[in-house]
């Protein structure tokens, strides 16, 4: 079984920091996303899994539309596999609705000035992040305990609760040692683990964003050092 | 004068427990806030953990960090007898480094060893370094027991181990083995419920047996002199009781020069009713006769006194990108005293990490290797077991204008 542990915006530096040795693996580095305009969690995983360039038909979908965004299975390396399981991810399985109620709910905390409600609000973004992350890991170790040769799972706690909560090291390390924990726990289930993610995050704040290089590992080698998020179709089908 | 207190390290396999075994210490001696406690909570329900102390313990790590409340490099925590302090040691180098130069001055330690894992090299080389410390006040606890089942035999097994390599050694056996579940509160301030069959201390117990440094004033007195001051006509030698206490009437022998000499008062400013100084105060002292003193020289008792030496073997520990060589000459610190030392012989030249011997007879020591020295000094110094008196059993080395060495003496050759 080939497994895929992809996580939006999980950061090279704090996995250094936090000495996130399962989430390291055996090889790890950063990826080069240069040849994108802007780090886009969309644009970046419908790249990653059609192993092409998908800048420019993301974005002609618009901002908003873009999240609506579902690709073919036969445009994507998942057809490879005689019974692939992809969870929650980026422009193939997403769960629309659960992210929708997330950016509201960002929007919102941006939109007001009172800050009791700002908490409060906090409180309730979190929350959901937490309960997503907890319902997509239950289904994720599943699939794992299951007969696929190909399972792929899309968590997004760190992009999500790091966009809000950045500045909050107890709580961004807390949940480096969550993904870390998953991470060794996964490895006893497979084959080949790849660990990957669209892009790091930076902090602005309190708060964070994102930065313009993403983090990957295997427990194999690959032949390049610094792989683009393209590489990784050929990498895992061949 | 305040409440007793007494400095211990906990050391160990990065991953057998040290941050569970300190936060739970602190809960359970009442010492954590609960805030923090609280504020952890919340984040270990969100994602469906347990509360572990090891998340508290990174909480506080962070404030450190960022400089917000308190350090954790020295923390408290209290009994009923006297207040704890922890001192951390975050890496090996760091803890080796700190452990010989004398920057930590544990009294005691705690070895923790996980109940499932056993004795792992770091295990090992953390032994060895409190072996050369001289350190005997060593509780050895066999955590995560709950990972065993609370297992008696896995107990003994890996007890049986650890008391194999501390023989190896040639170190004593620890003062107490004590199974413990840092996570779950078994030992650690209560008697755990799930081995009965354990008749031993719980941790706290165990370290409130163990010698303060106050305790050291029923040892021989030991006291290095800082300075001699005159005021009016007296001339005061100043310097700390590092071992027993000195009164007034008492009859010391002052070394290196091996006068006698008889206590004629204990000063101190606005109180001349001060008749005694114990250990680890700093006071002054006149003596009836007029005696040649002067700063390095040591007070002691008359039977029981150090060795004055020109020839010392001690184990070295170098941290300067500038090797220590053969034959050099630098600047060796003990105590107050200083005396300028020719490196004679490196008998032994080993890894700090691993502590193997590297070479024998080597021509220099590089840096954050340990070396088995023999430093020959061009004027006699006054040196102890140190154990008995640390500060007088350790010594720093300087080489131009920085301290680039620390160390532990073995053996002084009596002259």
């Amino acid at each position: 079984m080939i497994v895929v542990f992809a996580i939006d915006a999980l950061e090279y530096n704090l996995v250094e920091e936090f000495d996130c040795k399962n989430l390291k693996q055996d090889y790890y580095g950063k990826t080069d996303i240069s040849e994108f305009s802007q780090p886009r969690t969309m644009v970046l995983w419908s790249s990653f899994s059609t192993g092409k360039n998908k800048e420019k038909d993301v974005l002609e979908d618009g901002n908003k539309e873009m999240w609506s965004k579902k690709w073919d299975l036969k445009e994507t390396f998942f057809s490879h596999f005689k019974s692939p399981v992809v969870l929650d991810l980026p422009g193939f399985s997403y769960d629309l609705e659960a992210h929708e109620r997330s950016r509201k709910l960002l929007k919102a905390f941006f939109t007001t000035e009172d800050e009791q409600e700002k908490e409060k609000i906090r409180e309730e973004y979190n929350k959901d992040a937490f309960e997503h992350h907890k319902k997509i890991k239950e289904e994720f170790f599943k699939a794992l305990n299951e007969d696929h040769d190909f399972v792929l799972g899309y968590f997004s706690v760190a992009d999500v609760i790091g966009h809000l909560n950045f500045g909050n090291k107890t709580m961004m390390r807390m949940i480096y040692r969550e993904l870390d924990e998953m991470a060794a726990q996964i490895k006893e289930k497979c084959n080949k683990l790849i660990i990957l993610s669209d892009h790091g995050m930076y902090g602005v704040g309190m708060f964070g964003d994102h930065s313009n290089y993403g983090f990957w590992s295997t427990n194999f080698k690959i032949p390049m050092k610094t792989p683009k998020i393209t590489d990784f179709s050929s990498l895992i089908t061949k | 004068m305040g409440k007793e207190h007494l400095k211990f390290v906990i050391v160990g396999h990065v991953d057998h427990g040290k941050s569970t075994l300190i936060g739970r210490l602190f809960f359970d001696t009442g010492c954590l806030p609960k805030e923090k406690i609280e504020e952890v909570k919340k984040i270990c329900d969100s994602l469906g953990k347990e509360l572990e102390f090891a998340y508290v313990m990174d909480h506080l790590e962070e404030e450190r960090d960022q400089g917000i409340t308190i350090d954790t490099a020295q923390t408290f925590f209290s009994t009923k007898k006297r207040d704890y302090v922890i001192i951390d040691a975050p890496g090996h180098r760091e803890f080796t480094k700190n452990m010989i130069t004398g920057a930590s001055q544990a009294e005691a330690a705690i070895l923790i060893v996980d109940a499932e894992e056993g004795v792992q090299e770091q295990t090992k080389r953390h032994a060895y370094i409190l072996k050369m410390l001289g350190l005997d006040q060593v509780i050895v606890v066999i955590n995560k027991m709950d990972l065993v089942n609370y297992d008696e035999s896995r107990f003994k097994e890996v007890s049986k181990d650890i008391k194999e390599f501390l023989n190896k050694i040639g170190a004593n056996e620890p003062t107490y083995i004590i199974p413990i579940s840092a996570k779950e509160g078994d030992n650690v301030a209560k008697k755990s419920e799930n081995m009965k069959w354990f008749e031993g201390m719980t941790i706290l117990e165990a370290l409130d047996t163990f010698k303060s440094k106050m305790d050291r004033s029923n040892l021989a007195l030991r006291m290095p002199v800082q300075d001699v001051y005159k005021i009016d006509d007296k001339r005061i030698i100043v310097g700390r009781v590092e071992a027993g206490t000195i009164s007034e009437g008492d009859k010391v022998l002052i070394l290196p020069t091996e006068e006698n000499a008889v206590i004629a008062s204990v000063e101190e400013f606005l109180n001349p009713d001060k008749k005694k100084a114990v250990c680890g105060e700093s006071t002054g002292i006149v003596t009836k006769e007029k005696a040649f003193i002067d700063r390095g020289m040591v007070l002691s008792d008359k039977e029981d006194k150090p060795i004055v030496t020109s020839t010392v073997k001690a184990n070295l520990f170098w941290m300067s990108k500038d090797p220590l060589r053969k034959g050099e000459t630098v600047t060796l610190k003990c105590a107050t005293e200083e005396a300028s030392c020719d490196i004679e012989k490196i008998e032994k030249r080993i890894d700090s990490s691993t502590f193997e011997v590297l070479e024998k007879d080597a021509s220099e020591l590089r840096n954050m290797e340990v070396g088995e020295v023999i430093l020959k000094t061009n004027k006699e110094i006054i040196v102890d077991d140190f154990n008995k008196t640390p500060e007088l059993g350790r010594f720093v080395i300087e080489k131009g204008l920085d301290t680039a060495g620390g160390g532990i003496i073995i053996m002084g050759e009596e002259k």
